[in-house]
């Protein structure tokens, strides 16, 4: 496969840098523009001091003005693109996460500029959080569809949340030692992350307004199938949110949780970007498939001894019996039954329990589980393909889909 | 429904895919003027530039501490806090001790009675008196 | 009991009323005065698993030899597998396998009620009317058992009527309201137990 110039598309990512040959554009807007590059750093002492108002407080607001030593470094929202390299913390965040040296030190400290702190999509990490959302759920996706090709789709969106959801994202941010800005601002080391904060009090779950492209959105005691999920809803079978009011101005923040989370994506954005394909998936190796997920206790059946009945039913297998392997103290206080779930002469599974009942809703759980957890051999995810002298694609093994009952 | 699924979220296994060290900041601390900051202040013009340069994810504070000993403080991704005073000591040996707080977690100090610990489910699995090998009577 | 009884291998050897009749043939002096360095020696001489024998050699295989624990749900059964899969040829059943013999098992229930798909239409249609008019005599159990099938077929054919329905919850408020902390406690305990064998823990 022909390689792809990626220069020419993180220049978007840091356009002047591409630019700065165009001397004439750069002379035209020097009062007025903000540069996302060092290659166009003009020190410029006029700069408009009206872009924020950081601080409530007027008085506390021009003492900081007046303090502060890098005056510029107020002008924005943000910190300035020139303190990326000054600062320490942003370094060491970068050599702690091994990031590749071709990820510059100030796309990574844009990535630590969220939305709600900088409202230009110049210079906070929407676009990068977009960007690597898609590839954190695509790679999730692709690892857990071909290696557990059975699973009920209830389960992958467990799965998914567990790998890629925002809550692990932000775990995975805490676990990287990044901090957060108390407040963001201009004058703030670029190695904090910074977010606007929520107001204390304000109902987080509440202030969401759901825009789905779902029919009958309005009835909410309608039930919502697990199919209709996948067309409508997001990666993880939640409702997609509105589109969240950062353009307004009005000073929403957005929870400490989310912003970690949308860190963690642009973190994953920025590496494709700049260093390509195989670099974002060794990161995504490293980083999210290592952690520790056990599957088998994501799932919660209702009647699993009901499913497996229609299971077998299905796949034309023998109806399952349910015969007891062995007991103890059937008249005692505490009896133990084990149970196996046969269907002709093979055990499908085998459950004990303190009841004949319990044991036998235990085996045709374990039983189940046997059947969704079925893991092919010597898998591989359709992103193998992009490697340099890739095999042969050989189809991977798709299943019917989960008991319907 | 016949199933659902359980959210959950992915536990951190250090070191299984990468590595992250777990220092997050040192904090060097010297006094111009006292006899025992002089093996600091050696240590901070010789040895400190090639160490910054060895562990680039620690970041690195050097500050006056007046009137005071020498010391060392490590930051740790865990929140908590390691410090070391280092009066009267030679740079080799507040080298020694800056290792020592670059290589610790940051928890307490604790005996570890099993040499490996792990969140992969055992492969026997747990013993149990109604599985395995079993004999009627 | 009908049950064949099933006792695990590691306490047979230390409660001496269960070891078969050669042991009886012997003297109970001649045992006690043997040497421990023989008893100990001859206790570790265990025979390996036929599956490693001879028979099996040379062939690609996967010896299963399951350890004395409860089974892992990532081992899927071999039924489950594919039919292009390599594990299902490559598989070498344990052939001590307790579970040799299913017929023989004990099933859970004492005896499994004989479906016998007799009912009609129009007796479906009577059943509802029964239900619906004079619900208060056609119980679930009174019209099974007029019907000769399971309260559950009544259960799926027809519903109460909303008048007792009511009338039944009201009959359960009245009796949950005499019960005291232990009692309710304990339903609820295991109504949260039986909820946990769902999530397998």
């Amino acid at each position: 496969m022909k390689r792809l110039q990626l220069q020419r598309w993180s220049s978007t990512v840091l356009s002047p840098r591409a630019r700065t040959g165009n001397c004439l554009h750069q002379q035209l807007y020097t009062a007025k523009l903000r540069y996302q590059s060092t290659a166009s750093s003009i020190q410029s002492e006029s700069a408009p001091y009206d872009a924020i108002d950081v601080l409530e407080d007027p008085k506390l607001m021009s003492q900081v003005r007046r303090v502060h030593k890098h005056k510029s470094a107020l002008a924005y929202p943000s910190p300035p693109v020139e303190a990326a390299t000054r600062s320490a913390k942003l370094a060491a965040l970068h050599a702690r996460l091994y990031l590749p040296s071709r990820l510059p030190l100030q796309t990574l400290a844009r990535t630590l500029v969220d939305a709600s702190a900088d409202e230009n999509a110049d210079f906070n990490n929407e676009s990068l959080a977009t960007l690597g959302h898609d590839l954190l759920t695509y790679y999730t996706t692709e690892h857990l569809l071909c290696n557990y090709p059975r699973l009920p789709l209830t389960v992958i969106f467990a799965a998914m949340y567990a790998y890629a959801g925002p809550k692990t994202l932000a775990a995975m941010a805490k676990e990287w030692g990044v901090e957060h800005a108390a407040m963001p601002g201009g004058e703030v080391d670029p190695g904090y992350l910074q977010f606007q904060r929520v107001e204390p009090g304000t109902d987080v779950e509440a202030n969401s307004d759901l825009q789905s492209a779902r029919p009958y959105a309005a009835q909410k005691n309608w039930r919502k199938t697990v199919t209709s999920k996948i067309f409508y809803d997001d990666e993880f079978g939640d409702q997609i949110k509105g589109v969240v009011s950062t353009g307004s101005g009005s000073g929403s923040g957005v929870t400490a949780e989310l912003a970690s989370a949308t860190f963690v994506r642009a973190v994953m954005g920025a590496i494709y970007l700049h260093a390509g394909r195989p670099a974002a998936k060794r990161f995504f190796e490293q980083h999210f498939l290592s952690r520790h997920l056990n599957i088998s206790e994501l799932f919660n059946f209702s009647q699993p001894a009901r499913d497996l009945a229609r299971l077998c039913n299905r796949e034309n297998f023998e109806p399952p019996v349910a015969k007891i392997i062995s007991e103890t103290g059937r008249k005692s206080r505490h009896p133990v039954f084990v149970v196996g779930i046969f269907s002709g002469q093979d055990k499908l599974g085998e459950g004990a329990g303190a009841s004949l009942l319990e044991a036998r809703e235990r085996a045709a759980l374990a039983a189940l589980k046997g059947w969704y957890l079925y893991s092919p051999l010597n898998v591989r995810v359709p992103s193998s393909m992009e490697e340099e002298g890739a095999a042969p694609w050989k189809p991977v093994y798709v299943d019917l889909g989960e008991v319907i009952v | 429904m016949p199933v659902k699924g359980i959210r959950t979220v992915t536990a951190a296994r250090n070191g299984v895919g990468a590595f992250i060290l777990q220092c997050k900041r040192l904090d060097f601390h010297y006094c111009n003027f006292g006899g025992s900051s002089r093996g600091m202040l050696a240590f901070l013009t010789q040895t400190l530039p090639r160490f910054a340069k060895e562990n680039p994810q620690i970041e690195i504070r050097v500050s006056p501490r007046h009137q005071k000993h020498p010391m060392i403080k490590g930051q740790y991704i865990n929140g908590n806090e390691k410090s070391i005073c280092v009066r009267n000591l030679e740079p080799e040996d507040i080298l020694k001790k800056a290792m020592i707080l670059k290589d610790a977690s940051g928890d307490k100090l604790k005996r570890t009675k099993k040499p490996i610990t792990s969140l992969n489910e055992s492969v026997r699995g747990i013993w149990s008196p109604y599985h395995g090998d079993l004999r009627g009577v | 009991m009908a049950t064949s009884i099933v006792a695990p291998k590691r306490p047979f050897l230390t409660l001496p009323f269960l070891l078969p009749s050669w042991t009886d043939s012997l003297a109970l002096g001649s045992r006690r005065y043997q040497s421990s360095y023989r008893r100990t020696k001859q206790r570790l001489r265990v025979k390996p698993d036929a599956s490693f024998g001879p028979s099996h050699a040379g062939q690609d295989q996967i010896i299963y030899n399951p350890p004395s624990s409860a089974p892992t749900a990532y081992h899927t059964p071999n039924k489950f597998l594919p039919a292009d899969d390599a594990r299902r040829s490559m598989l070498v059943e344990s052939l001590n396998s307790v579970t040799s013999n299913v017929s023989e098992l004990p099933g859970v229930y004492k005896s499994e009620a004989e479906r016998k798909y007799h009912l009609t239409p129009s007796d479906i249609e009577e059943i509802r009317n029964l239900r619906m008019n004079d619900p208060m005599t056609w119980s679930r159990y009174k019209l099974a058992k007029r019907f000769e099938c399971s309260p559950i077929f009544i259960a799926m054919v027809c519903e109460a009527s909303p008048e007792k329905k009511q009338m039944q919850k009201q009959v359960l408020e009245a009796v949950q309201s005499r019960w005291g902390v232990k009692r309710r406690m304990a339903r609820e305990d295991r109504q949260l137990r039986r909820e946990a064998w769902g999530r397998d823990e």
